[in-house]
């Protein structure tokens, strides 16, 4: 029971006329690599939001190491928060702190850690990213997008959440700076970090995923392991989605 | 005739303590007015753009007639009417006070507009850390948003310095009511008015010239610039 970190039960959002999500039902347990993927606009994105209550549910329930998230948050929302760690496409790096003190500001502020003490966790973090000492004191700016984005992983693992959500962390990166991403992303998967990935990336979906889950028009329309997934879709839906990606990929490798 | 209006200023020494009373009183007038303002005007952009709803209607009301109603009819609502409601100030405190709230107005707007500019995803990665509101507004949104206000708050300063002279019409002795009573004693009003011109020239490129300076200092790498008062 205290197994599961995430539960998610019939999830519903609209915006306006639109239906996002209906009826989403997953859970996350510790440990455990999910891997969200399906065609854009079907829900992902949201789903991820909701979670964190970036975007709020019209109904459903959410549930945090058996904590009520929503509709009634049994703790202030911002302490819900600062157990769930997120990483957003477009990175949001803090763009008046260095990459120091972007991992630095949410221990200082958040965790009320001694500067001292969060220096060393966010050095620690970075470590764990990649991200070598020249690069400590650089705006996001001066930094490459995967680099920014290895910075955002560290800014999210440095808090030690009990989840860590990924909204399509290598979408807006040039396509040679993808993989220093993954690899990252990756390693924390080895290490058994609970993490629920939104991404396009098959490959790594493939590697990585203890299950993967396939969403479409808001509801999700197949789970299983990477094997089940790939071998033996269920839905043509699936299936069709499936080949779309692989067709993009033998193009790329083509061009390559 | 810049040198010419020295000349009269130090023939004699009433006239050079004058000048030198407005220059430092358009001064006061200047900094005062713009602290208050500062100060006023950030409290209510962030109110008004994170605050709760009736606050955000009532300062959104003072602003708009602030902005609609002319500066001296401001001032000397301020100066004349308030001692009939017990209050009374001296002329200084009236200019610099009302002063002080026409600038907030402005401020506020330029300070909003600097505040909404900064990317919604750095209020929503401040949130997802667990940040309070307030230390979002802290800790990411003031510190980005400040930044980019600057050129706007130095156009804000550069027109309080030639707008103190208002305060004339409040019998406070600036630069140009100084220079008046010097030029009416003297019969020299083209000298003192060029001298006194010249003077505010000199200091709102100074100020100018500072606040640039302060901006190049705190700037960081990939911070936009927003709009200025028109």
């Amino acid at each position: 029971m205290s197994d599961i970190v995430l539960r998610v039960e019939d999830l519903w959002k609209s915006f306006g006329k639109q239906t996002v999500l209906r009826g989403v039902t997953f859970t996350v347990k510790r440990g455990e690599v999910k891997v969200l993927m399906g065609p854009s606009g079907g829900g992902k994105s949201t789903l991820l939001r909701t979670i964190n209550l970036l975007v709020r549910p019209d109904r459903g329930r959410i549930e945090l190491e058996g904590i009520e998230v929503f509709p009634r948050p049994a703790m202030k929302i911002n302490k819900i928060r600062e157990r769930i760690g997120f990483v957003f496409q477009q990175f949001n790096l803090f763009m008046h702190l260095t990459a120091l003190d972007n991992v630095r500001i949410g221990l200082i502020k958040v965790k009320k850690l001694p500067p001292e003490e969060a220096t060393r966790r966010a050095i620690e973090a970075l470590q764990m990213v990649g991200i070598t000492e020249d690069l400590w004191h650089k705006y996001p700016a001066q930094l490459s997008g995967g680099q920014q984005q290895r910075v955002a992983i560290a800014r999210a693992i440095a808090m030690k959440p009990s989840i860590i959500l990924m909204d399509e962390p290598t979408s807006a990166l040039d396509p040679e700076l993808v993989g220093e991403v993954l690899k990252v992303i990756e390693e924390l998967a080895r290490r058994r970090t609970t993490m629920l990935i939104v991404t396009h990336e098959l490959d790594f979906a493939l590697e990585a995923a203890d299950e993967i889950m396939i969403m479409d028009q808001g509801v999700i329309v197949e789970r299983g392991t990477p094997d089940e997934i790939l071998r033996n879709p269920k839905h043509e839906r699936t299936r069709r989605f499936i080949e779309r990606i692989l067709r993009r990929q033998e193009r790329l490798n083509t061009l390559k | 005739m810049v040198f010419e209006g020295l000349l009269i200023i130090f023939t004699k020494e009433r006239y050079l303590d004058l000048f030198l009373e407005g220059l430092a009183n358009t001064l006061i007038l200047t900094a005062s007015s713009f602290a208050i303002g500062f100060m006023l005007g950030l409290l209510i952009a962030v109110e008004r753009l994170y605050g709760p709803r009736i606050l955000r209607a009532a300062l959104a009301a003072y602003v708009e007639t602030i902005r609609g109603t002319p500066m001296l009819l401001q001032l000397f609502l301020l100066y004349y009417a308030l001692p009939s409601a017990g209050i009374a100030m001296s002329a200084l405190t009236a200019a610099i006070l009302g002063m002080g709230f026409n600038s907030a107005a402005y401020q506020s707007e330029y300070l909003r507009a600097s505040l909404r500019a900064v990317p919604s995803g750095q209020w929503e990665a401040a949130l997802s850390l667990g940040m309070t509101k307030w230390q979002a507004i802290r800790s990411i949104i003031l510190p980005i948003g400040l930044r980019s206000a600057i050129p706007a708050l130095s156009n804000e300063l550069v027109y309080l310095l030639k707008y103190s002279s208002i305060a004339y019409f409040l019998a406070v002795v600036e630069l140009v009511y100084a220079g008046k009573i010097i030029g009416s004693e003297t019969f020299a009003y083209l000298e003192m008015y060029t001298l006194i011109a010249l003077v505010y020239l000199v200091f709102s490129l100074l100020i100018t010239r500072s606040m640039k300076k302060i901006e190049s200092k705190i700037m960081i790498p990939g911070l936009a610039v927003t709009a200025e008062r028109t």
